[in-house]
């Protein structure tokens, strides 16, 4: 057993070979030494480098035509943006580049790209077509191995420039993380404007840059907890009109909307089931509430918990087996789990302070949730059976984290106590990279939507 | 208002930024790149322990060859004085034949110094194979004992036969089927060097004896330097689980003679994307400044990136 614990000691370490077969001797490490001297060349180990980001280069995508050279740029910018904001990936300044990409069918001169160490490179060209069309074509290459990691062409309507460029991004971002991306991806939120006594909110969307704004309501009414549906264009929300709040189903395409069940009482909480043919809500009955599931096809209803204290912000595994949600039953807000058919519930959330809006990752593999404790709001995560807890972000008032489609980046809203309003923040599970959104003015309960593609 | 300054303030408030200004620019150079001193592994040790590092004898002569008693397989050892027999277990009645058991530890043996590197050294008590033959109780001693005679230039230093003191035991539990080795009044032995040819010569060792390598030296190298080049991609939980090996080989002016080739296919795109990162620091880091005395030893080797921790 000695031998074990000095290993990490040693500057040079036994290989991963020598040091199982020296746990299977259990003290004997020069009868497994010797093992491994007789198998192949020597092993040296590189044991956990830091993290680092991507160094990556992308100049402007060629113009196919002399008109196209804006949209060319456009598309670079976003795309640069992305990878930037990701925090995976470190864009080189195009200051910087030596050579000027002119045929992006040529492969490019790799020396020229090592100089200004890139080690993966982006070229691309827009073509507007004969029909009205919009090409865009993009090669990823490796610089150091000079080899070519992606290609794609795509055919789009010259105003879903952008849309092109986040799904490059995209593509870019799983080549070289190894992850799906979440790039091509909208928001919904609410939007504030006003005084802070007479604030108007207002459903609103974006792509997840903060690019393309779109109001969906009219700021009538107040408007909270927007959720996107997994599988379909809609949101469901929780409007507080001339009564009770009430659970509202909204459709982006067309606009309308409808109020979900009719029930006594207040509905709040919503969210969708993974396959989107669910609802699931808390209702308000006397003191307390508890969590019920509509199904949206045949308008039942289902009862999941029945106790004396507030169930509340439920949010469903992406398989769909499990739900995970908000309860004060024990005294405090806390987060508990339970089968999607209701039943009994565990604890999981065990800290010190008050835990809130539990949201399942799409991966499945974290829950986050709003911390609130020490006077102040934290965003976390925590694994699916409570361990593992890490608080992403603290402060005055972090709430309501949602995660991107592919589980890797939280959004969740900030105020900054004071005068101000609340905006809009990402930060990647890690906890390292914490970004701004831009938004037109206030903003606050973000959620991401599913890939649009 | 107007305000009286001194000239000669300003003269020397001048004169002062145009020197500090001056050595601001003159002084400012880059940073020297320095090169990690080999690191040099350093211990005290007896003039014994000395020739066993050296898997050379101390009253040898220099001869490349080592000393081969028997031709049989290989397996030199470590410390050639005594008479060579191979001395059979002594099996008393009472004693049942002695289970497939644990090795009998004669001679606990000192630390070594450098383990590592020789793995031949143990004595050949601690070895697992003397004992397999020892529960053996067909083996007639007798027999045995007339066979190893017959041969077997004796050694040159056995003349010189140092007085072997019975080493003392460390293992104080008290063992039924070791007290018939406790009654053994023979003299302590020791078993014949085998190898490929015989060679009566004792040698007094190699420079490098048998320490296997100078890996620690120049693999911390490597990996100082092909580690500022590692662009390791942020993976999450199953990120801890990933390794990649290569096998590369390299020049002498610390080039990549070849394209390193990857041990095995990644099951992942995690784990692609990791093989590909380390792919590309290798790539991206050459030449590799390394101990041209090493060549031999570092002109092909595996270098392993892991993040599984020990």
């Amino acid at each position: 057993m000695t031998d074990n614990n000095e290993l990490p000691e040693m500057p040079f370490r036994l290989s991963r070979r020598q040091i199982i077969s020296g746990m299977a001797a259990l003290g004997m490490v020069t009868g497994s030494a010797r093992h491994a001297l007789a198998q192949g060349p020597k092993r040296v180990i590189i044991p956990e480098g830091d993290f680092a980001p991507l160094p990556i280069a992308i100049p402007n995508f060629v113009a196919g035509t002399p008109a196209d050279a804006e949209v060319g740029v456009g598309v670079t910018q976003v795309i640069t943006n992305n990878l930037k904001r990701s925090g995976l990936f470190a864009p080189i300044d195009q200051a910087a580049y030596i050579e000027k990409v002119i045929n992006i069918d040529a492969a490019p001169q790799f020396q020229n790209w090592k100089t200004i160490n890139a080690q993966a490179l982006v070229t691309g060209r827009m073509t507007r077509q004969g029909d009205g069309r919009l090409k865009a074509e993009f090669r990823l290459w490796d610089v150091n191995t000079a080899q070519q990691l992606a290609g794609q062409q795509y055919f789009t309507s010259p105003e879903y420039w952008r849309r092109i460029a986040h799904i490059i991004s995209d593509q870019i971002y799983e080549r070289l993380t190894g992850e799906k991306g979440y790039f091509d991806s909208r928001i919904v939120f609410v939007d504030e404007t006003g005084p802070k006594e007479r604030r108007v909110k207002r459903l609103a969307m974006m792509d997840q840059d903060g690019a393309n704004v779109r109001y969906l309501t009219r700021g009538a009414d107040l408007v909270l907890t927007p959720r996107f549906s997994p599988s379909t264009q809609e949101i469901t929300y929780m409007e507080f009109g001339q009564g009770d709040p009430r659970v509202y189903l909204f459709n982006i395409e067309t606009g309308q909307r409808e109020i979900v069940g009719n029930f006594p009482g207040m509905s709040f909480s919503p969210r969708f089931s993974p396959d989107g043919q669910r609802v699931i809500m808390s209702l308000q009955q006397g003191g307390n509430s508890n969590l019920f599931v509509m199904d949206l096809r045949s308008k039942s209803t289902t009862r999941l918990t029945d106790t004396p204290a507030i169930d509340t912000s439920p949010s469903y595994s992406p398989d769909g087996s499990r739900i995970c949600f908000e309860s004060d039953r024990g005294g405090k807000p806390q987060i508990y789990v339970m089968a999607a058919t209701g039943g009994p519930a565990q604890r999981i959330s065990f800290g010190e302070g008050s835990y809130s809006t539990p949201v399942w990752s799409p991966r499945g593999d974290y829950i986050a949730f709003t911390k609130q404790g020490g006077g102040q709001f934290s965003i976390g995560i925590m694994k699916t059976d409570g361990s593992g807890e890490r608080l992403l972000t603290s402060g005055y008032h972090n709430e309501g984290p949602t995660f991107a489609p592919n589980g890797r980046v939280l959004m969740f809203f900030r105020e900054p106590g004071g005068g101000g309003g609340p905006s809009l923040f990402t930060v990647d599970i890690s906890g390292r990279n914490e970004q701004k959104v831009p938004t037109p003015g206030f903003a606050s309960d973000p959620a991401w939507s599913p890939l649009l593609s | 208002m107007k305000v009286k300054v001194d000239k000669t303030l300003i003269a020397s408030v001048a004169l002062h930024v145009c020197v500090l200004g001056w050595g601001l620019m003159s002084f400012s150079s880059k940073a020297f790149d320095l090169m990690p001193e080999d690191s040099v592994p350093v211990d005290v040790i007896s003039s014994d322990q000395l020739a066993k590092v050296m898997a050379g004898m101390k009253t040898g002569q220099k001869a490349p060859t080592p000393l081969v008693e028997k031709v049989a397989e290989a397996k030199p050892v470590e410390d050639a004085v005594g008479k060579i027999t191979e001395k059979p277990p002594v099996v008393t009645e009472t004693t049942p034949p002695p289970a497939p058991e644990k090795p009998v530890e004669k001679k606990p043996d000192p630390p070594k110094p450098v383990a590592e590197a020789k793995p031949k050294e143990e004595p050949k008590k601690e070895e697992p194979k003397p004992i397999e033959k020892k529960p053996d109780p067909k083996v007639d001693p007798i027999a045995e004992a007339i066979k190893k005679e017959e041969k077997k230039p004796k050694p040159p230093v056995q003349a010189a036969k140092p007085p072997e003191p019975v080493k003392p035991k460390t293992e104080r539990a008290f063992d039924q089927s070791k007290i018939a080795a406790l009654l053994d009044k023979r003299d302590p032995s020791r078993q014949a060097v085998t190898g490929d040819t015989l060679n009566s010569n004792a040698a007094l060792g190699l420079a490098k004896g048998k320490a296997a390598d100078n890996s620690a030296t120049w693999g911390a190298l490597f990996q100082a330097q092909v580690e500022r080049c590692w662009k390791k991609p942020y993976g999450g939980i199953e990120a801890q689980k990933s390794e990649a090996a290569f096998a590369i080989k390299l020049k002498r002016d610390g080039t990549l003679e070849g394209m390193p080739v990857p041990e095995g296919t990644p099951a992942t795109p995690y784990l692609r994307v990791y093989q590909e990162s380390a792919l590309r620091a290798i790539i991206e880091c050459q030449p590799y400044k390394l101990p041209a005395a090493y060549f031999d030893e570092w002109k092909y080797f595996a270098p392993v990136f892991t993040e599984r921790k020990t």
